[in-house]
């Protein structure tokens, strides 16, 4: 059989596929399986200029636009959840530095559907007397031919990239995201099917073998992917579904060292700039030892 | 003042006079202290209650969870991703597919909560100030703009004072009920405060007291609202829980105070 090509790339060489400038998809919800691994390498590379699509942002967001990677973000969310408010979100976005877009958490996702389903755009009820409706994107009203009710029409989401993080994944960019998962972030496939590339960071590659036996977990399999980087702990700090939680240490550090620029620089600096490597941050963040802390044990149920 | 009873324990005996038997019910997955208890915690046990006492069939999904089984014994101790994920339910679908719950209409009583109320009940929670003079960015709409356009009626729970309580909201989040033409859902429906409940005149849309704690006076709820609150000739106390209702909390549903004192999540706190 003739060689197949094989996606999978070191976290630099995947990350170089983003341009400045670019409008960048990010999955994940809240604080939850961001792939904050590949935004740390986004921030490593200083990308400029870009706009940022998801439906719920987070720490990714906040960590984008405190870096000065970000002119505009559209999203239903930019929050630290329990850590409150996103401090580099609110600066950026007060001071008029980032434009963001408001929308709710269905027309976010209505935006990634349309493209994913190869539409041009979609229609929601929702935005319907809201201040959704004070940006121009969201301005043109339609009438349905069928029944005369109205509707705001909504550009579907073109990203030139996607990014996302997953559980496993072959080299020939075949992803699985187990059964016990959190459904929150199912629009993942959503907003990989929307972009024209996608970059996916998983916990581990395994043998094609492996992706073989439970084919019904590969939900985004190869055709929609250019790139797989194999990075364990690659959402941390975020969490990653049932495999280990948020970790609370750092997010309590990182909002300390988000309340002003000057302190945000010394978190950027310790680490993100000076942790070429993933491993060095994991080693700044007290090792793989300490990151299993955060794991907790599979409990029986009876999916998959 | 000893009432006998909490706060959160009085708006959960109230909320959960409003949940109706084979709907459907939201509440968000919040943050923690105080603002979790009046958007979810407090929410939950509505719900909770109304299942034993009056709607065995009524549901509640709460973020991603739906259908979960609400009595303590099954509720986890934390609200981590893991324990959502391993709380037992009846079903856990996308979350794309559980939002398209209501715009299929099967949403009765969902809650919500915010920065600024205004007269109509237009909610805030995008941001203080104006688009250009923007004083403090908040985290954005979340799914309150989609459960405000289609769920049948909206509970509102907010602390009550005048930064709260304002005549004109800076952004809108979720559509009050002075011009929702085209929206199916029916709007904001009631306001639930530490000092009172509201609901809305049919006629005007506007904000109307229907009920005063116990130990607040009307005094008190005028001073404390930043618009004219429509006051009705006679304003009764809000109906206090029922010894059943107490002991159907403290015994079955909140012993732990998971969700009266937040304590599920990483910061328990109380409403009082």
């Amino acid at each position: 059989m003739l060689e197949r090509k094989s996606k999978q790339h070191s976290v630099r060489d995947a990350v170089a596929l983003i341009k400045d400038g670019d409008k960048v998809a990010i999955g994940g919800s809240l604080i939850r399986r961001a792939p904050m691994a590949l935004v740390r390498e986004i921030v490593r590379q200083k990308k400029k200029d870009l706009t940022l699509y998801s439906w719920s942002g987070g720490m990714d967001y906040d960590l984008l636009i405190g870096a000065g990677c970000v002119k505009e973000a559209w999203s239903s969310y930019c929050g630290l959840f329990q850590f409150g408010m996103a401090m580099n979100f609110r600066r950026g976005v007060e001071s008029g530095q980032v434009r963001f877009v408001d929308l709710s958490e269905t027309c976010a996702k209505d935006k990634f559907r349309a493209a994913a389903f190869g539409n041009t755009y979609c229609i929601s009820k929702v935005p319907l007397h809201t201040s959704i409706m004070e940006n121009p994107e969201f301005q043109n009203i339609v009438t349905c031919p069928f029944t005369g009710e109205e509707y705001v029409a909504m550009e579907a989401y073109h990203p030139d990239v996607a990014i996302l993080h997953a559980h496993r994944a072959d080299k020939y960019g075949n992803v699985q995201f187990d059964p016990i998962r959190m459904m929150d972030n199912e629009c993942d496939i959503l907003i990989a099917k929307s972009a024209k590339k996608v970059i996916v960071s998983v916990e581990e590659i395994v043998n094609e073998s492996v992706v073989v036996q439970n084919p019904t977990w590969t939900m985004l399999p190869k055709i929609f992917i250019d790139a797989v980087v194999e990075i364990p702990f690659g959402a941390h700090p975020n969490s990653c579904d049932a495999l280990y939680d948020f970790d609370l240490e750092h997010g309590r550090m990182y909002r300390d060292y988000s309340k002003t620029p000057e302190k945000f620089l010394e978190y950027l600096n310790e680490f993100v700039y000076s942790c070429l490597e993933h491993e060095s941050y994991i080693d700044k963040c007290g090792g793989t030892a300490a990151l299993k802390k955060l794991c907790r044990p599979a409990k029986e149920k009876n999916d998959g | 003042m000893d009432r006998g009873y909490t706060l959160a324990e009085l708006l959960a005996v109230e909320a959960s006079r409003y949940v109706r038997d084979d709907e459907m019910n939201f509440v968000g997955i919040g943050t923690g202290g105080q603002s979790w208890i009046m958007a979810v915690g407090m929410p939950t046990v509505a719900v909770s209650l109304a299942q034993h006492k009056h709607a065995p069939n009524a549901t509640l999904m709460i973020g991603p969870v739906l259908d979960p089984l609400l009595d303590d014994e099954y509720v986890p101790d934390a609200n981590w991703e893991y324990d959502l994920i391993y709380w037992p339910c009846r079903s856990q679908i996308p979350l794309e597919d559980a939002l398209g719950i209501f715009r299929l209409g099967k949403v009765g009583l969902s809650f919500a909560s915010a920065a600024q109320v205004d007269i109509y009940g237009n909610l805030n929670i995008g941001r203080i100030g104006t688009k250009d003079n923007m004083k403090v960015r908040l985290p954005g709409c979340l799914a309150q703009t989609d459960h405000g356009a289609y769920a049948k009626r909206i509970c509102v729970t907010v602390r009550h004072n005048k930064r709260t309580l304002v005549e004109h909201v800076d952004f809108i989040s979720c559509a009050g009920n002075e011009n929702r033409k085209g929206l199916p859902g029916g709007g904001p429906a009631l306001v639930l405060t530490d000092k009172a409940v509201m609901d809305f005149d049919e006629n005007t849309g506007k904000m109307r007291l229907k009920s005063i704690h116990q130990g607040v006076t009307l005094t008190d709820v005028i001073e404390n609202t930043g618009f004219d609150l429509i006051i009705p000739e006679r304003v009764p106390r809000t109906e206090p829980p029922t010894s059943e209702e107490l002991k159907l909390i403290r015994l079955i549903i909140d012993p732990k105070g998971k969700f009266l004192e937040a304590r599920i999540t990483q910061e328990a706190a109380n409403l009082n």
